[in-house]
């Protein structure tokens, strides 16, 4: 049953069936051939509905709203203008910024997806006028988010935490090495990029340009304060951060800059809205297929007959990468952290792998999935807000995943890129 | 650097226009110029059916907004939380998701992977276009008939929402109705693609990714 | 057969333990085989109700805190200070109740469910930034407590600000400020991590957390007198091995606790200082009787009465 699933999935994806129909199929040939016809279709549809309802997923419908108000008005030019004063005359220094407000971002918020909208709807605009190839600003944007999921505080980490019983603080700790050399790495290699493809470089703005940038800029600042300031200062959960950024957002085009009126207001709530059901019905499906797989226990199939206890430490890590970057491609991500988690406990236990340096693995691999075809959420939150067809999104990927996927390696090699600071942070 | 960024070292002018002005006005459906796929008087029921979807779109998105800050406000001015806020935010998701799957199948928004589809002659496409419209539609009504099986074994269990104490079936009747006005929505494509000489995305919405063009046709 | 059993903890918790106990007990005493999914692998706790309901599971482990949804009697168990604090007298409270035995499983049935059993999950207790000795110390507390009227009622009638936050932005909200406390059970408070972003514990003795497992009805209708057995025999081996491993497991928990974190300041009140928690206790049980349905006096009495017996029955 298990290849007819996935072979019809991607059969279906490819034949250009809405993207509902592969995962709603899957699902449904995993119902009808687990319960041995359709009688019991009514838990998949409480699935679908379980899929929407994490308190936590809220966050992405604010953040979409709140960056299209912003995109729309005057806030977002006003404070990327401010950015490309400093970093304009860069070569790629608009990228590097991109990945950079990605990893800030990160330290907030704990989801790929928000990061995804609320950095990238402001910048894409700016990076296409700046010369970048819409390909690679959609895969910058989309494999950066990866970052915000390694910088504390991470949703991945918190459930590993729970499910293995590590220790959370170490584990928020411990990603932030690993996150910070994909920024290296993602800077780079954006470096090269521009200067390859030459996208030109702005003059190097003088100090008195600076100073009016940064006086534009000064109501729109109020919304990293709202969100760094509210969060760590204790007044917002990231969820409520996200709603005050829509009220301040609406703040400032209504009232400070009447840029925007009430019949816009009534527009961008809508197509906000429209996005979100686009994206959602996709979470929706996807968590009534990961029930299928969970219920009939095919991961443990899998798993159970390659053998894993013979391995040694790297066969066992290298397994656990891979078998994370594959069912992130298909599964939600938390999902397969709650199935593969207890499954590979015992075995990092008996050949004494540090629990933390798994979670962090686990949780760059979770993240790579999730961005990666065919099914990673990130891929159609990418395609619902930016509006590009599913291989524009999906074009420019390879290289960031494989600059991912080396830092995956080199944290097995090198766990000290990830332990270094927990060993620092807990006199270990 | 992969091949394709050799070959365009140059912006798309109007990718660049299309992604600026995204927001104002090639994203924004004007409702008012919508065209219902049904004939007569169930034309005219279709157009209201769709005002309704679009205004419990944007209701919805801005009652989360408001209601997740008035949880804030709550906390800090009152020293008293809303123990509602999760509730109706997941009711405002539910309501959002569903009336949105079906404004989304109007205009031809679902995402779909469509570059081996762009690549077919002409006639396979319309071809494979009818088939996709009537599975789309089938697995709708289907999904349609096991949410009232849903609903139904909501309503006679009687959960309460433990803040709200109210039915628990009440914030999920929208996923029926979403999902038959979906399936309704494909339904008519199908039709539209079999009596109309071209590709039609949904009843309003020519083939090709953007909709807006052609949207006025 | 293949039989599912799913529970709302991880595998290493009670809830995990008492299901693996089972499951040894039944696969070693009859052909069935047993599937387990712990916490989240099949949806939410309300989720797994539902499916056990209909069927698809066979057996599932629900706190009567999230039954009162369905069940509104089932709160009762939220009523502070009516169970007693003493291991002996619990236990012993679970194996004779009347309520639980007797009062409880046709409300259960009336939803499908049979109700093999209930069992306790430990002493509930405190993490909180500040101390707390009184309730005033929970004055402007923002304390995290699950959607559940009594508990909220018994929140703030300790003087804290219930606040509702969903389960997994509990750790993150305790680390910025957000709130500054939450309850649960010592080896939860260990296995979740709570301890690392607070810094006093206080056990004020107020409840244990209870759990309860059943069986779809139908199922369980339609076994065999035999298989029947085989699943009374295994819940009740289940049950006394998890009062065993529970005999220590909080203690164990606090020294794990103390051992990661030897800052942490684990307080246990006085019967002094815990007389004006107690004295609000009326206050919550007036209110579950007005939401906690038809049966909810029937209920509480005979608990009260059951509570009785097992302290007379534990002492001599
Ligand atoms: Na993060
Ligand atoms: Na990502």
């Amino acid at each position: 049953m298990t290849w007819m699933i996935f072979g019809t999935m991607i059969v279906l994806l490819m034949l250009g069936f809405p993207m509902m129909i592969p995962l709603i199929a899957g699902s449904l040939i995993g119902f009808v051939g687990l319960f041995g016809g359709f009688g019991q279709l009514d838990t998949m549809v409480q699935q679908i509905l379980g899929g929407i309802r994490p308190a936590s997923l809220i966050a992405v419908p604010m953040f979409i709203f709140a960056a299209d108000i912003m995109t729309r008005g005057q806030s977002a030019t006003r404070l990327i203008d401010l950015v490309m004063s400093f970093v304009g005359h860069f070569k790629g220094g608009l990228a590097i910024a991109t990945a950079g407000a990605c990893t800030m971002f990160g330290a907030v918020s704990g989801s790929t997806q928000a990061t995804v909208v609320a950095v990238g709807g402001p910048l894409r605009p700016r990076m296409l006028k700046a010369g970048y190839n819409d390909s690679f600003i959609l895969a910058l944007i989309v494999n950066s988010s990866d970052i915000a999921f390694l910088i504390p505080p991470s949703i991945g980490m918190i459930i590993y935490g729970v499910v293995s019983g590590t220790s959370i603080s170490e584990l928020f700790i411990a990603g932030i090495g690993p996150g910070l050399l994909i920024l290296v790495m993602f800077s780079i290699y954006s470096y090269f990029y521009a200067l390859r493809n030459n996208v030109p470089t702005l003059p190097k703005s003088t100090w008195a340009e600076r100073r009016q940038a940064v006086l534009r800029a000064l109501w729109p600042l109020g919304f990293p304060a709202i969100i760094i300031g509210g969060i760590y200062g204790g007044i917002f959960s990231p969820t409520e951060a996200a709603a005050a950024c829509v009220l301040y957002a609406l703040f400032l085009e209504m009232v400070i800059f009447r840029e925007m009126g009430l019949k816009q207001l009534y527009s961008t709530a809508k197509s906000t809205g429209l996005i979100t059901a686009v994206v959602f019905i996709l979470v929706g499906a996807g968590a009534a297929f990961s029930y299928v797989i969970s219920f009939a226990q095919i991961p443990q199939h899998i798993l159970g007959s390659i053998g894993i206890d013979e391995m040694g430490q790297y066969g066992v890590l290298f397994t656990i990468s891979i078998a994370f970057f594959v069912g992130c491609m298909f599964v939600d991500p938390i999902v397969v952290i709650l199935i593969f988690v207890p499954i590979f406990a015992p075995v990092v236990q008996s050949v004494g792998l540090d629990p933390v340096l798994v979670g962090t693995i686990i949780t760059l691999q979770v993240a790579i999935g999730s961005a990666t075809p065919p099914f990673g959420c990130d891929i159609f939150t990418a395609i619902a807000v930016f509006k590009r067809p599913y291989v524009e999104v999906v074009k420019g990927t390879p290289p960031f995943i494989i600059m991912l996927l080396t830092t995956a390696v080199l944290l097995i090699f090198f766990p000290q890129i990830a332990l270094f600071l927990r060993d620092l942070a807990f006199n270990k | 650097m992969t091949l394709d960024d050799k070959h365009a070292p140059k912006p798309d002018p109007d990718v660049i226009a299309a992604a600026e002005t995204a927001a104002v006005d090639e994203d924004d459906i004007d409702d008012s110029k919508y065209v219902s796929g049904l004939p007569g008087l169930l034309g005219v029921i279709d157009v209201g059916i769709a005002r309704i979807e679009a205004v419990l779109l944007a209701i919805g998105v801005l009652l989360m907004a408001l209601n997740t800050m008035a949880n804030v406000v709550g906390r800090y001015v009152f020293g008293e939380s809303l123990f509602f806020s999760e509730e109706l935010n997941r009711a405002l998701i539910i309501l959002i998701t569903f009336a949105g799957i079906s404004y989304a199948a109007r205009h031809g928004r679902h995402i779909r992977m469509s570059a081996f589809f762009d690549a077919m002659p002409f006639r396979m496409r319309k071809m494979m276009m009818i088939v996709i419209a009537v599975v789309t539609s089938a697995a709708m009504f289907l999904l349609t008939w096991y949410s009232v099986d849903y609903l139904l074994s909501q309503a006679s269990r009687g959960r309460l929402l433990p803040a709200l104490q109210i039915p628990q079936w009440w914030i999920i009747v929208w996923a029926p109705l979403g999902f038959f006005l979906t399936g309704l929505q494909y339904g008519l494509t199908a039709i539209k693609n079999l009596i109309d000489k071209d590709i039609w995305l949904s009843t309003s919405t020519l083939e090709g990714y953007d909709d807006s063009a052609e949207e006025e046709v | 057969d293949t039989w599912r059993y799913a529970f709302e903890e991880a595998m290493e918790e009670v809830q995990g333990k008492f299901a693996q106990k089972f499951k040894e007990e039944v696969e070693a005493n009859s052909d069935h085989e047993i599937q387990l999914f712990p916490f989240g692998t099949l949806g939410e706790s309300a989720d797994i109700m539902e499916q056990a309901q209909s069927g698809i599971l066979q057996f599932v482990d629900q706190s009567p805190g999230f039954t009162g949804a369905l069940i509104p009697e089932a709160q009762v168990f939220f009523v502070p200070y009516l169970l007693p604090e003493d291991q002996d007298t619990l236990v012993e409270f679970f194996r004779t109740s009347k309520a639980i035995n007797e009062l409880f499983p046709p409300l259960y049935a009336e939803q499908g469910l049979e109700l093999l059993t209930m069992f306790p999950e430990g002493e509930v207790m405190m993490t909180t930034t500040n101390e707390v000795t009184s309730p005033e110390d929970l004055n402007e507390v923002k304390f995290r407590v699950m959607t559940n009227p009594l508990l909220v009622g018994s929140y703030q009638a300790f003087g804290a600000t219930p606040t509702p936050l969903p389960w997994g932005e509990v750790y993150g909200a305790l680390q910025t400020g957000i709130i500054q406390g939450q309850e649960n059970p010592a080896f939860f408070i260990e296995s979740t991590k709570m301890y690392e972003v607070t810094d006093y514990i206080t056990r004020a003795g107020h409840n244990n957390f209870t759990t309860a497992v059943m069986a779809n009805k139908e199922f369980f209708d339609g076994l065999s007198d035999e298989d029947k057995e085989v699943v009374q025999n295994a819940i009740d081996a289940a049950f006394d091995y998890i009062v065993d491993y529970q005999d220590g497991l909080t203690e164990t928990s606090l020294e794990k606790i103390m051992e990661a974190k030897p800052s942490m300041t684990i307080t246990t009140l006085t019967e002094e200082q815990r007389a004006p928690f107690k004295a609000t206790a009326e206050e919550v049980e007036a209110e579950y009787l007005e939401i906690g349905g038809d049966q909810a006096q029937e209920i509480l009495d005979q608990m009260k009465a059951d509570l009785e017996a097992a302290a007379g029955g534990s002492e001599g």
